[in-house]
């Protein structure tokens, strides 16, 4: 036998003869039940602020499933983070158009202007849930450059709207200048 | 230690340059929506690797800035006059010569096209002066 399983037995044997079962099984549990309870302090909490989105932006990255999301500040359409996909992908599905309406906003944790584009998923009737409608930096059709009531789904295979992601594409030198 | 020093002085008075270049963010915020980061466009939208296609021909070079993107793109003249210069580097392979000029962009878009796709064949087959 080696040293090892000798080791081990002599732990075993030695916990058996000192330690209750029941005892152990409280001990167990109350890990169990405090580990899950970890994220619910405020150290856990404040340790999200440093988390990276999914396209590397740094910062707190707040509710993608809400309006007043810091990428949401120029979207016109359904969140498609509320539809089964994510801000920054389609739900399954449907297929992200190729064109689409660019614009910048600032984040909040760090306090830079980034580039976003609201990509929208085509292909799947309209998602209905999530209506977001904030618009800000828009601009009238005849700007069609900075309007967002365009269907920018025209460049995908099929033009059925269903939803809108946002996705940061990098650091804006300025904010856009329409704002 | 003159070198050195030389270099740093250099590298001091390129760096402002670079961290004024908008070229990049301006084709992101005002190109790339419908042409794509990559140029090809969509099934609606020309690819701009097609410019290659009129380069050197008579009239590319103001068509080029009087193609409804170009001349109504919300930007001064300076900074179309520098994109310009960029994206005909990037996607006709080939520096614009001589460089445009911001009062070359500020005639050029104040002239617009009325039919710019029949524009476009004209100078493809180089009938255009």
């Amino acid at each position: 036998m080696s040293r090892i399983d000798r080791w081990f037995e002599g732990m075993s044997r030695q916990s058996a003869r000192r330690v209750s079962r029941r005892s152990w099984l409280s001990r167990f549990g109350g890990v169990l039940m405090g580990g899950a309870a970890l994220p619910l302090l405020p150290v856990a909490r404040a340790a999200e602020k440093h988390q990276v989105g999914e396209d590397g932006v740094k910062g707190r990255e707040g509710d993608p499933r809400r309006c007043e999301y810091w990428r949401h500040c120029a979207i016109d359409g359904f969140l498609c983070s509320c539809c089964g996909g994510s801000h920054t992908a389609c739900p399954p599905g449907t297929e992200m158009s190729p064109v689409t309406w660019i614009g910048t906003c600032r984040n909040p944790a760090d306090g830079i202007d980034y580039i976003i584009s609201y990509n929208d998923c085509c292909g799947k009737t309209f998602c209905g849930r999530c209506m977001c409608n904030r618009n800000e930096g828009e601009r009238p059709l005849y700007h069609w450059y900075r309007n967002n009531d365009i269907n920018w789904c025209g460049g995908a295979k099929t033009q059925t709207y269903s939803c809108s992601t946002a996705v940061v594409v990098k650091a804006a030198k300025e904010a856009q200048p329409e704002k | 230690m003159k070198g050195p020093l030389l270099t740093m002085g250099l590298l001091l008075l390129t760096l402002p340059a670079r961290a004024d270049a908008y070229e990049e963010h301006d084709y992101i915020l005002n190109c790339s929506g419908c042409h794509r980061m990559d140029g090809t466009g969509s099934k609606n939208v020309p690819s701009l690797l097609a410019m290659a296609e009129l380069l050197g021909k008579p009239g590319a070079r103001a068509y080029w800035v009087q193609v409804p993107g170009a001349a109504q793109a919300p930007l001064s003249d300076a900074r179309l006059a520098a994109l310009m210069n960029w994206l005909v580097e990037r996607f006709a392979g080939s520096k614009p010569d001589p460089a445009y000029t911001a009062e070359e962009v500020n005639r050029l878009r104040s002239a617009p096209l009325r039919d710019p796709v029949a524009r476009r064949s004209k100078i493809r087959e180089a009938i255009v002066r």
